[in-house]
């Protein structure tokens, strides 16, 4: 079953009245928020850091913060969702640059995952997905493949180009073009 | 195939959302954001444009204790209650606050043998313990103890017990940090000033836990520090110890 844009909207508008509240203190709010977000924002955090202690802690700063930022979201800017999967990724980016200075060892170097989405996961993509992976297949594919590892692993430059083994001169120009070619896509 | 290029602060703005910036890139463009409204229109454009990305991963439920220590720090669960003594003497909360009670008294003596072991592990090599457990007399500068901190390393745990209650201002939170040598203070958690808390160590933050490291606490806004550093006064500190 597709995801209908009318569905998309309904739980895009519910979660941002529930965050509203959040805001204003309800802790009601904030348990349902939590309900309905916290597998997605794991699952991001999981993948980041490859380490499932270690994305309890980050989940459980992410919350922390989130309840005490809730009045830093304004639905005009952004969803509730958007700022929430900003807020557990910035999370994440910080704490792996704060202790990742070593180079990446074998093993995580190892496991590139083939990123891009199956034509049943297209099927169950919002709208907005839906949109940016027609932009994203537009790409040429090493480079397609590279802004998903990109956003997927929260890596650097330098960690990119050593893990999908190119220069890094290379890495920056692949990653550049290709967010000049989905702006120009997705403004279409 | 040539692509014009974005200007600079499109681009910054979407290697941020994007997620390859170094720290002191991001710290910059986000201090920017603040006082420049038209960046910030740009950057969340950007956020919105790749945030979709995140419908790919199949969502994975973590564990009820995330939920638990969530509420736990934002002060909505009053006391943990009594647990049964399942893990033996380690879980048993009466034996930590008669242990919390007895530390102040001992802070006095801790404080010289503080003072002594301080240089020797100066000295020494630091050390950090394959097993056994660690201990922490977290105690204001005039050496009255405040906390104790018992890491179990095998079990990858602290237990952190308030030995008299520090008075904190109404909307003020006390901050737990792991200061390792020559590194930036690490965030432990927030620790209640009249109950023990007992919280589980991720392997880095383990790893770090040495003979040289100090844990200290910070008195920071409710629910903690929001700029994961400490921001406000340090009220006691305490070096670690192989127990």
């Amino acid at each position: 079953m597709s995801a209908s844009p009318d569905a998309d909207e309904a739980r895009r508008a519910h979660l941002n009245r529930i965050l509203r509240r959040v805001a204003e203190g309800d802790e009601q709010a904030f348990s349902d928020f939590y309900k309905l977000t916290s597998s997605r924002v794991f699952a991001i955090v999981v993948r980041m850091t490859h380490d499932r202690s270690e994305a309890e802690d980050v989940l459980q700063n992410v919350y922390t913060n989130a309840w005490r930022r809730a009045d830093t979201f304004h639905p005009e800017r952004g969803s509730a969702m958007t700022w929430l999967v900003t807020l557990a990724r910035n999370a994440t980016i910080d704490r792996m640059r704060q202790r990742r200075e070593s180079p990446l060892d074998e093993e995580q170097t190892a496991e590139i995952e083939d990123e891009a989405p199956t034509p049943e996961d297209v099927a169950q993509f919002s709208e907005e997905r839906r949109r940016l992976e027609q932009c994203l297949e537009a790409l040429d594919p090493k480079q397609g493949s590279a802004v998903r590892e990109a956003f997927f692993s929260g890596a650097t430059y330098a960690e990119l180009a050593q893990r999908l083994r190119v220069p890094l001169g290379t890495m920056k120009s692949w990653i550049r073009r290709s967010l000049m070619q989905l702006k120009l896509c997705l403004e279409r | 195939m040539n692509t014009p290029a974005l200007s600079d602060d499109d681009l910054r703005c979407a290697e941020y959302a994007l997620g390859v910036l170094d720290s002191d890139s991001r710290r910059a463009l986000e201090r920017e954001v603040l006082h420049n409204a038209a960046l910030r229109a740009t950057l969340d454009t950007w956020l919105a444009r790749f945030a979709p990305l995140a419908e790919d991963l199949p969502g994975i439920e973590p564990p009820a204790r995330v939920w638990t220590r969530v509420q736990r720090d934002l002060g909505f669960l009053p006391v943990p209650t009594k647990t049964p003594a399942r893990g033996g003497w380690w879980n048993d909360v009466g034996l930590w606050r008669w242990f919390g009670i007895g530390a102040s008294a001992a802070a006095l003596v801790l404080l010289a043998v503080n003072l002594v072991t301080l240089r020797e592990t100066q000295r020494t090599a630091t050390v950090v313990a394959q097993d056994g457990y660690m201990v922490a007399t977290i105690a204001r500068s005039d050496g009255v103890a405040h906390w104790t901190a018992t890491v179990d390393v095998r079990r990858a745990r602290m237990v952190v017990v308030p030995a008299v209650h520090p008075q904190v201002a109404a909307g003020h939170s006390t901050e737990l940090w792991l200061i390792p040598p020559g590194a930036k203070p690490v965030a432990l958690g927030i620790v209640p000033t009249d109950a023990p808390a007992s919280m589980p160590l991720s392997p880095r933050i383990l790893a770090q836990m040495s003979t040289r490291a100090i844990l200290a606490v910070s008195v920071e806004p409710q629910g903690g520090s929001p700029t994961g550093q400490p921001t406000g006064p340090v009220i006691a500190t305490g070096m670690m110890h192989i127990a």
